[in-house]
Order: structure tokens, then C-alpha cells, then sequence
């Protein structure tokens, strides 16, 4: 990790369900404003529902927050929301491609698909955070992004809400830390 | 064939077969194609045998390979702008021609009609509806669905269609309902409005003469990669009258060329004869 160059990374993806918000909330207003890397949360969220998610964290976070629109490319320091009814993917090039495909663990978008679209395109170059949630999506493309020998963080069980999502995690691998909201705060800041 | 790739699967597809996937997104085709190996419990090796020799099976394939994901009233607050800022425009029009690519299994075609309906302008209206998928063509052709599948979104329409004129129709007078069955069937006035069509946008021209006043294409283009988007859009482009209107799906977007030909506003494109610089 210490050896590794400036920019070596392409991007971090985060993973959580509904109840994760206020983790991730609570992330993105910890982090410096000169994160130099594109970050993509998937987080499930309720369909038909016009929940207000995307202004929600907008209100707190340090770096902008947006719903990527198909083929947009991803850009450094900006956070990018899997929008709602969607799946997210992350391409070769950098770029976004959304699908309506079938739910996938019950969720459209769904972190399993995001993780490994992440994992194909950027192998090792990806840092994987699961979060809390109560749902195994998500423990497959974490597993995915590990198997590459990207970087794997899992939110501390005892830290949880509901930890169902990092405890299926754990079950299929040793990822590289696990760490409290707070440690992960601190590791983004000094990567 | 001990190192065939999904990239020289689809290759040979297209030599064998009508069907061209090599041009959609690499990632999601790819992943499309493992689904259908995990589901079949086969290998790349055993599909690549069987497209060659099997025709239903690759007609199959297709069905499985493509997205049909659907819905009544897909995105309210886009219908709703269409409703009472860009339909209305139409009124002045002898014919109102509406072209649905990739309309899977119809229930934004008949979503369509009841709109035109209720703004009167269903007589003038001439719709064709096309998909790359035989099965969802047919099912679409039926107009049979299921109640529980569409009940929210009958009740968002519902409530839409009552704000803006408290004599409407309900969504349940476009229908018949089937007792004791979970099913509703749109009614024949509407269902001798369309002309449905299989045809793939990607490898056969465009069938009509005719060009449009209001194309759909929701979430087609999503699954293909941006030169590809650029041909279909272009296509699009060409297809449609100036001040014609390309409706496209919730997080899609125009990009390059194109960005600048059409004035866009939600998810309503409009052909401008003239470039639009200052897009954003």
C-alpha cells in the first residue's frame, strides 16, 4: 500500500443498503475536499420513491455528488450515486453504462454488479468498502475486487446497524482491513 | 477454439446469424452472455456449436440476451410533461405519426395512446412499434398483463390524469378486466392503433418511409457502446420531423454531435434545425 504510487487507483467503490446513509453521509463530509479519486457508491433504494437520497448527501459532502448518466466519464474528486432503478456499471474507458436488467438480490442497482463491473475493468486499481446492510448483495463483487487484488475494506460488524451485507463479506474472504466508519474516513484521507 | 472469447463469440454470431452484438457495451453484453451460460450450464464452446445449428435456439438466445425490463407510465413526471407541454403542440397536425423502438412488451405504446386519448388526438394518431425480440412483439401484440405486476402505476396515473381534468377517464376504461384472474386486457381501440414489427436497430435499415413526430426509445441505447449510440441517434435524427421529439430513458444522455441538434428538456429531446451551443 505504501509503495504504491500517486494516482495508482482508478477509483473507490462503496457498497450499503438503505440504512447506510448516514454512513456514507457521514464519509464523504470526513473526506478532504482534494480527494483525488472518482468515487462510486451503490446504495439499494426504494423504487417509485423520489427519496430525496442524492440532495440528502449533497447536503453534507465535501466533494460534489451526482447521478451519472449513461457513457459520462468519471472525473477525480467527484462522487458518483448509482442512480435508482438502475444498474451501474463502470467500462474499460472510465465511463458509466446503466441496464434495467432483472433485480439482482432483490436490488436494482445492485453493489454485486457495480464491484465486479469495477473489479473487470480496473483489476487491481479499485478499492472495494462494503458497509452496513441487510442484504448479502454486494459480498460477491467485494469477493470479485479481492480475487484482482484490488483493496478490500469491510465496516466493522460491531460498528453496524444490520451487519448481515459485511458479514457475508467476511464469510467469503479476509478482506485487507476492517475498519470503523472513523478508520475509514481516516484511510481515504491518507491514501 | 481452446481460447474463444465472448468478443469471438459474438463474432460468429453475427457471421451465422441476423443478430449483431459485437457493437454493445463490452461489459454488460459480456455479463449477459455469462448469465446465459451459468442458466444453460454450459460453455462458450457449447453456445458457439449450437448458434451455428440451432435457429430456435438462437431466436431463444435473443430473447434472453436482451433487456425487456418495462412499465405503464415508466417515470410519471416525463409522461406528465408530455402530457401538457409537448402533445398538445400536436393538435394543429393532420396525422401525428409515433415510432416505438424497442417497445418490448408494449405497455408504454398503450401508456401512449391513452394520453392521445385524453388530449382527443387519438383518431389522428398512427403508431409503429418495433423490437429486435419476436417473443416480446407477440406478448405486446396481446395486450395482456398482470394487474398486481402494473397496480401502482395505474394508481399514479390515476391520480395524474384527475389533477389535470377532473372528467377523465380512469385507467380502467381503457381495459377489460378478467374475473377472478390476476389479468387486464387493453381494449381493441387501442390495440388496432399499432402496428408492431420485429426489426433490429443495429443491422436493418429503418422500414418507413414515412418520418416521425414523436419517436420512444427508453433504455435501448444503454446497452450499446457511444459509436454505435451515435449511428441509432443519427438514424433518430434523420427519421424525425424539425420539432419532432426523441424521448429517451431516465439517466440516458445525448453525447457529441448530437448534443447540439437537439434542444432537450427532462428526458424530451427536440430536433432543432439549428445548433444548440449553449446545451447543458
Amino acid at each position: 500500500m505504501m509503495n504504491r504510487k500517486a494516482s495508482y487507483y482508478k477509483s473507490v467503490v462503496i457498497g450499503g443498503s438503505a440504512g447506510s446513509f448516514s454512513i456514507v453521509s457521514k464519509i464523504l463530509a470526513g473526506i478532504k475536499s482534494d480527494f483525488r479519486y472518482p468515487i462510486i457508491v451503490c446504495l439499494h433504494r426504494l423504487k417509485h420513491i423520489r427519496s430525496g437520497l442524492l440532495e440528502g448527501i449533497n447536503l453534507k459532502s465535501n466533494l460534489p455528488v451526482l447521478e451519472p448518466f449513461d457513457k459520462d466519464n468519471m472525473e477525480a474528486g467527484k462522487v458518483y450515486l448509482a442512480p435508482s432503478n438502475y444498474h451501474l456499471f463502470v467500462e474499460f474507458d472510465s465511463t458509466f453504462s446503466l441496464s434495467t436488467e432483472e433485480v439482482h438480490n432483490h436490488s436494482r442497482p445492485s453493489i454485486d454488479y457495480t464491484f465486479s463491473s469495477a473489479s473487470t475493468s480496473f483489476r487491481e486499481k479499485v478499492i472495494g468498502i462494503i458497509l452496513t446492510g441487510a442484504n448479502k448483495d454486494g459480498a460477491t463483487g467485494m469477493h470479485e475486487i479481492h480475487k484482482k487484488k484490488g483493496y478490500t475494506i469491510v465496516q466493522d460488524p460491531l460498528t453496524c446497524d444490520v451487519d448481515t451485507m459485511p458479514k457475508a463479506a467476511l464469510q467469503l474472504f479476509t478482506p485487507d482491513q476492517i475498519l470503523s466508519p472513523d478508520g475509514i474516513i481516516e484511510f481515504l484521507n491518507n491514501l | 477454439m481452446g481460447n474463444l472469447t465472448f468478443k469471438t463469440y459474438l463474432e460468429e454470431l453475427k457471421k451465422h446469424t441476423p443478430y449483431n452484438f459485437c457493437e454493445y457495451s463490452d461489459n454488460s453484453i459480456q455479463r449477459r452472455i455469462d448469465k446465459v451460460l451459468k442458466d444453460h450450464k454450459m460453455t462458450l464452446e457449447d453456445l458457439l456449436h449450437l448458434t451455428r445449428t440451432d435457429e430456435a435456439f438462437v431466436e431463444n438466445l435473443v430473447d434472453e440476451i436482451t433487456v425487456n425490463t418495462t412499465e405503464l407510465f415508466r417515470n410519471m413526471e416525463t409522461w406528465e410533461h408530455l402530457y401538457t407541454k409537448v402533445f398538445p403542440n400536436l393538435k394543429s397536425k393532420k396525422n401525428i405519426n409515433i415510432w416505438h423502438a424497442g417497445c418490448s412488451t408494449g405497455q408504454e405504446v398503450y401508456s401512449n395512446l391513452i394520453l392521445f386519448n385524453e388530449l382527443g388526438l387519438l383518431d389522428k394518431v398512427k403508431v409503429v412499434a418495433t423490437d429486435i425480440n419476436q417473443k416480446v412483439i407477440s406478448n405486446a401484440k396481446k395486450a395482456e398483463y398482470l394487474y398486481s405486476a402494473h397496480q401502482s402505476s395505474i394508481q399514479d396515473y390515476n391520480e395524474f390524469i384527475k389533477k389535470y381534468n377532473s372528467n377523465a377517464h380512469t385507467f380502467e376504461h381503457y381495459c377489460d378486466m378478467e374475473k377472478n384472474t390476476d389479468k387486464f386486457v387493453f381494449k381493441d381501440f387501442l390495440k388496432k392503433k399499432v402496428g408492431y414489427m420485429r426489426h433490429d436497430l443495429v443491422s436493418q435499415d429503418i422500414p418507413f418511409y414515412q418520418k416521425f413526430d414523436v419517436i420512444f426509445c427508453r433504455n435501448v441505447l444503454i446497452y450499446f457502446n457511444p459509436e454505435l449510440q451515435m449511428r441509432i441517434v443519427r438514424k433518430f435524427f434523420d427519421k424525425l420531423y424539425d420539432g419532432g421529439v426523441l424521448i429517451l430513458g431516465n439517466h440516458e444522455a445525448l453525447h457529441g454531435f448530437f448534443k447540439t441538434r437537439f434542444i432537450r428538456s427532462g428526458m424530451v429531446y427536440t430536433k432543432s434545425s439549428t445548433f444548440q451551443f449553449k446545451y447543458k
